[in-house]
């Protein structure tokens, strides 16, 4: 989310306080999204201070069938700075859509965006990454004898 | 917090089906919606399958390498020991105010209300309850204009019925026979039979006299000396059961109103 986990640690940490300091006056988080939308926004505040990254400036590519063992070539950090890249509110769409464990509407609720907005910005990126796997991570056919089959 | 809202309400136009299969969970999960999974299962039997299945090899592909960004180990730390989505517990307040709740509750204490009614109101049933409180909606639809006018005793009115209508029994107990009458009729009806009505100038009180109810098992007629109550649609009436006949003294009001005149001087 912050591209800098010093930066996403304080952001963490001070989302906990609050809920802590919240708990102490009887009034708890009011429902189990309010974590992460708090941890979000938090983010999002701190990153304002830095570089911001520009929309529309990646090339797209269709998602191709050997796009997974592509993926599988790239190490897990070089996947969190191309996500931690993404402009907002692409940046926090990736992340909870990635993370694999939100419904839509959880996920429409915390980054308070419309579902055709949120499905453009999945198939957007989708693309963008495929265009950037394409050029950092070019696969070839004979790489594995039985590669594009999916 | 804004509300959810279901994915039906989110894509209304038909275009919805791509645009969720675009944004489809990346593995099957048990609150999908039924849209969601309608869109999902077209997108796997239509035209675009093939490109279906490779954004989903994509997706599935991404969210593995997710999981496999280090996490710094005080934030893991504070994953694996702390409860940090707190359990929402719904609270007794907001349970009870929900519409609802409160229509069901309301529902069951209406019927509730009814059958407590109608409880308490068999309670002290006596054989020929039905019929006492057939007659108060008589007493409660009758004109004076409709008897026979007469001014006499309550209780001299024993052998008028005796002997002109051949009613055996049909006497006014001692509490009420000093009340002065202002008319009376006998009437036949279908379920009471022979129904001896009194008018009387105290309070517009009525007498009815009435044949008891037998017992269906044994065809006897068990007679009753204490004072029962029936009430009906504002009406009361105090019913005594002696020689096979029923009397009730009825008046408009409550069991309250009607005691008073239960204590006069008796035989």
């Amino acid at each position: 989310m912050t591209g800098d986990a010093a930066k996403a640690q304080e952001a963490f940490q001070a989302t906990v306080r609050d809920a802590t300091l919240r708990s102490a006056r009887d009034e708890p988080p009011p429902d189990r999204l309010w974590f992460f939308r708090d941890a979000r926004w938090r983010c999002l505040a701190v990153t304002e201070e830095g570089l911001q990254a520009e929309p529309g400036m990646l090339e797209e590519a269709d998602v191709s069938p050997v796009a997974p063992m592509q993926i599988e070539q790239l190490e897990p950090d070089q996947l969190g700075v191309w996500i931690s890249a993404a402009p907002e509110p692409q940046r926090s769409a990736l992340a909870l859509f990635y993370l694999d464990e939100f419904s839509l509407q959880e996920m429409l609720a915390m980054l308070e965006i419309k579902a055709n907005e949120f499905s453009a910005l999945i198939s957007s990126a989708r693309r963008q990454f495929q265009a950037w796997l394409d050029a950092t991570t070019p696969y070839h056919e004979g790489d594995i004898s039985d590669g594009g089959q999916i | 917090m804004l509300p959810l809202r279901t994915t039906k309400e989110i894509f209304p136009m038909a275009a919805k089906s791509d645009a969720l299969a675009e944004c489809a969970p990346i593995t099957d999960k048990p609150g999908t919606d039924r849209a969601m999974r309608s869109a999902i299962l077209q997108a796997r039997r239509g035209k675009k399958a093939a490109q279906f299945a490779q954004q989903q090899a994509f997706d599935a592909a991404i969210a593995k390498l997710v999981y496999a960004i280090p996490v710094d180990a005080q934030v893991a730390e504070w994953f694996t020991n702390e409860s940090l989505i707190p359990v929402v517990r719904r609270r007794w307040k907001k349970i009870l105010l929900n519409p609802a709740v409160l229509s069901v509750a309301l529902a069951i204490a209406v019927i509730a209300g009814v059958f407590a009614y109608r409880v308490h109101q068999h309670l002290n049933d006596f054989p020929g309850a039905d019929k006492a409180r057939r007659l108060l909606t008589v007493a409660a639809s009758s004109r004076s204009i409709l008897l026979d006018p007469l001014k006499t005793e309550a209780g001299s009115l024993s052998d008028l019925f005796f002997m002109k209508h051949r009613l055996e029994h049909y006497d006014v107990p001692a509490e009420f026979a000093d009340f002065k009458t202002l008319g009376c009729r006998v009437f036949d009806d279908d379920e009471v039979h022979r129904v001896a009505q009194i008018w009387l100038a105290e309070k517009r009180m009525q007498f009815f006299l009435f044949p008891a109810e037998k017992d269906p098992k044994d065809g006897t007629v068990k007679d009753f000396t204490d004072w029962r109550f029936v009430e009906l649609e504002g009406w009361t009436g105090a019913v005594q059961q002696r020689n096979g006949v029923c009397f009730m003294a009825v008046i408009r009001g409550q069991q309250k109103d009607i005691a008073p005149f239960l204590e006069k001087k008796k035989p």
